[in-house]
């Protein structure tokens, strides 16, 4: 039988170290998220159901957006001629959205099961409880937003703004799973079961929409304008469009990036502080 | 810092006190379990054994009070407490998607078990609880005692020298349940330090070394079950009769000895002079007038430790918290019912 000894542990043991015992190395921050991270693409296998909406949402949104709102191209100014040009970064990033929501939705789960409790128990740094999640939501991004794509060129989006127009929105992407996940598990931790998906689910909503989202700032007035002025996520939309509305620029770009770094590290923060207070 | 005498004790708990707002859930737990024995604490639902566990083993931090588990403050120390310990939880919280297999790796990534030891360890693991078989197959189809043992198995990945069960057999069969007991008992006999919550009396008095009553997070008793048993003294005669004699039969048993708590509907006392002395209550019954429609003397049990120090049966003993009859699993398993625990009145 493999023994497994770590004699000089992480610390002294307080009861003057008399007591011999063996103890786990611990997991690293690396490993441990990578296991946690592919025990949530098990469940998408295994899961579908938990999945197939939050994929299919957005690409029903491109389809619905873009074929409802067709006229929207005819204001003057639009940036571009193809409604789905509009909608197609949009659909991205409410999928991308939702792939971090998804992973609030597991870990309540978790929560309410106890297997969480099995988690919090092992011997792993803290951050590899919210990067193992983390690491799950950003595949899954990558597997919704590629495929939102697909049918948006597939019903006529056309790229303008080349490879670099790709990256920009896959970025966007990524940021916005990012601050989804952090508000997500954040809600969770501190919430612990359902009414935390709720709030998850209408704050991401209201959050994405009082942008940009449906039409451009510059048709808009009033109060609805102020607030998608100053959300944050109108930079992120913006630099996602960057491929599909012209050429891209480092002013529609700058904007994204510091909104993405400014939120992501707040939802991770939110998260961190939320786990850490799991305990008391 | 833990004083001197406590150095060789894996889990040590000084006044250790839990609060939700306004409820105590734990009230100034004292707890020193010894190196290399089954410690059991036992108490019903509500008492505060899984707060204390959680405590513990670092899930929530306590209120007031210290605790130091393999040497280590559990609160300053709860990365170090962590690695050392194995827990297997109240419900076998496993994720029914996974697989026993992935399980076991997931468990062995998270505890740092390097990854060419990782398959030969859950091998190991999966074999000793039985579950080789059918450790491809998702969890969510596995009954409650593989859950039980997947969740064990889990526990040992990294070969604890201190485990926490807590509550391990609950809703298990008879079977499953012994099959259990033999695990935590081979455990034992290979130097692991077993804490072992439980509200099932014949689970504490078959395995424990060393028994915790506890009742409203208070300990009321600790001992091993046999010094626990002895300071209860004589053993109980219980009786039923109808409710319209109860009166004249409570007088008439007092004069024997002193009366014991016991379940709605029938009396209790405490014979001094045992089963000789039956004979004399039974003819003075009959002198009063009181027709007796059951008897039975039962020697002290822990549940007659855990009515003396509470004045209440434990609730819910040996059975399924769900159920409403009144037999243990002690009877499931063919053993002697365990009397005495719905519908408590003391009758003192």
């Amino acid at each position: 039988m493999t023994t497994i000894v770590n004699s000089a542990g992480p610390s002294r043991p307080v009861s003057g170290g008399s007591f011999d015992h063996t103890s786990a190395p611990g997991g690293t921050v690396l490993r441990s998220s990578a296991g946690l991270a592919i025990r949530g693409l098990r469940s998408i296998r295994r899961l579908p159901s938990a999945f197939i909406p939050a994929l299919m949402m957005p690409i029903v949104q491109a389809i619905a957006f873009s074929g409802t709102f067709f006229a929207i191209t005819k204001i003057p100014g639009f940036p571009t001629d193809r409604s789905i040009n509009w909608y197609l970064p949009l659909a991205c990033c409410m999928g991308a959205g939702f792939s971090g929501i998804g992973i609030g939705f597991s870990t309540i789960r978790d929560l309410e099961t106890g297997f969480f409790d099995r988690l919090r128990m092992a011997p792993t740094p803290t951050a590899s409880l919210i990067l193992g999640p983390l690491f799950g939501a950003w595949i899954r991004m990558m597997i919704v937003v590629t495929s939102v794509l697909a049918v948006g060129f597939a019903i006529g989006a056309r790229l303008t703004g080349g490879v670099l127009g790709i990256v920009n929105l896959y970025i966007a992407g990524f940021g916005v799973a990012t601050v989804a996940s952090g508000w997500a598990l954040g809600l969770a931790y501190r919430l612990k079961d359902m009414r935390a998906a709720a709030l998850m689910q209408l704050t991401f909503f209201n959050a994405i929409f009082l942008t940009n989202a449906q039409a451009p700032l510059f048709v808009m007035s009033g109060w609805l304008h102020t607030i998608a002025r100053v959300n944050p996520f109108t930079n992120i939309l913006r630099l996602a469009r960057t491929g599909f509305l012209g050429t891209v620029t480092w002013d529609d770009t700058w904007g994204g990036l510091v909104a993405i770094a400014g939120m992501g590290a707040a939802a991770m923060y939110f998260a961190w502080r939320g786990l850490r207070e799991l305990g008391n | 810092m833990i004083a001197s005498a406590s150095q060789k004790s894996p889990i040590v708990a000084r006044g250790l006190v839990r609060h939700f707002g306004d409820v105590k859930a734990v009230d100034g737990v004292d707890l020193e379990v010894h190196a290399g024995e089954i410690f059991g604490f036992l108490g019903p639902n509500g008492a505060g054994k899984s707060t204390t566990v959680r405590m513990l083993t670092t899930l929530l931090k306590p209120t007031a009070g210290t605790a130091t588990v393999a040497g280590f403050d559990v609160v300053k120390q709860a990365d170090s407490v962590r690695r050392s310990i194995g827990v297997a939880l109240q419900d076998a919280a496993i994720d029914p998607l996974m697989t026993g297999n992935e399980l076991l790796e997931l468990q062995s990534v998270l505890y740092g078990i390097p990854a060419g030891s990782v398959r030969q360890r859950a091998d190991e693991l999966l074999e000793r609880v039985g579950l080789t078989a059918a450790a491809d197959r998702r969890v969510g189809t596995y009954s409650g005692g593989m859950r039980r043992r997947l969740d064990l198995a889990l526990s040992l990945i990294h070969q604890p020298t201190v485990l926490f069960l807590d509550e391990p057999t609950t809703g298990l069969d008879p079977m499953s349940r012994i099959t259990l007991w033999e695990e935590v008992r081979r455990l034992n006999s290979e130097g692991t330090t077993v804490l072992l919550t439980t509200q099932y009396l014949e689970e504490a008095d078959q395995l424990a070394d060393r028994v915790a009553i506890i009742d409203h997070g208070v300990i009321v008793q600790q001992g091993t079950p046999t010094e626990l048993k002895a300071a209860v003294g004589a053993p109980t005669l219980l009786i039923t009769v109808s409710a319209s004699q109860a009166e004249q039969a409570t007088s008439t048993l007092s004069r024997f000895g002193e009366l014991r708590p016991t379940a709605e509907g029938s009396l209790g006392v405490g014979l001094v002079g045992g089963a000789r002395q039956v004979t004399d209550v039974v003819r003075a019954l009959d002198e009063a007038g009181v027709s007796v429609h059951h008897l039975e003397l039962n020697e002290p049990s822990l549940d007659d430790v855990f009515a003396e120090a509470t004045g209440h049966r434990l609730e819910g003993a040996g059975a399924s918290s769900s159920n409403d009859d009144d037999v243990s699993p002690a009877a499931e398993d063919g053993s002697e019912p365990t009397r005495g625990r719905r519908g408590r009145r003391r009758s003192r």
